[in-house]
């Protein structure tokens, strides 16, 4: 799945670290996010989605790649 | 002070430094325990036994320090891994989860291949300590390979 994390952090001016003690959760997991390596839950997609003040769909595009 | 946030620091970064200093004590402690019970079993062993040779009958403590020793494995080995799960985050616990399954796994199907070995005379009989190090380094190779994929 991708996603505009990476966009919208970097609109924000905010760095992983910064994103990642905004959501509580670790600098690790949102670098896996941004890289596409980690699918956020549905519980961290909508604090991600509130967070930005968009929708989960304006966030995460779904590329099909689904199992 | 400790406690004030570092200069030029938003509250994301302050918190996520919380974290980190949360994970690096809760290694810590986990080492300082490891290193507790491997310093009461080598100051207190009295008999000739050792785990990796599997001669247990030879293992010999005395009973206060026997269940202190048990005591301390059941905070190592349940309580701080438990404790630890509450506190990771998802991508973490995802990763734990594939060290757990690979440590199961590794027992489930190493066990019987072993005894199965063993019965067509290739190699030692299974032992219960060789059992868990089959636990425990599939559970370490299979976190390590979570750790890479993410």
């Amino acid at each position: 799945m991708k996603n505009r994390l990476k966009v919208l952090r970097a609109e924000r001016d905010w760095s992983q670290a910064e994103l990642a003690g905004r959501l509580d959760v670790s600098r690790q997991a949102v670098n896996a996010i941004e890289t596409g390596k980690h699918d956020p839950s549905l519980p961290l997609a909508f604090r991600i989605a509130r967070l930005f003040g968009l929708r989960i769909e304006d966030i995460f595009i779904d590329d099909g790649d689904t199992p | 002070m400790i406690l004030r946030r570092p200069e030029g620091l938003g509250p994301g970064e302050v918190r996520s430094r919380q974290r980190a200093r949360r994970q690096l004590a809760y290694l810590i402690t986990a080492g300082a325990v490891g290193g507790v019970i491997g310093l009461i079993t080598g100051a207190f062993d009295e008999g000739d036994g050792n785990l990796f040779a599997g001669n247990w009958a030879a293992l010999a403590l005395d009973p206060a320090v026997a269940i202190l020793v048990a005591v301390l494995l059941a905070f190592g080995f349940v309580a701080l891994p438990l404790y630890g799960f509450r506190t990771i985050d998802e991508l973490k616990r995802a990763q734990s989860l594939i060290g757990f399954t690979g440590g199961a796994l590794a027992v489930l199907a190493g066990f019987p291949i072993w005894a199965v070995l063993h019965a067509g005379g290739l190699g030692a009989a299974p032992h219960p300590f060789g059992v868990w190090l089959l636990a425990f380094v599939g559970m370490g190779l299979s976190y390590l390979y979570a750790l890479w994929r993410h």
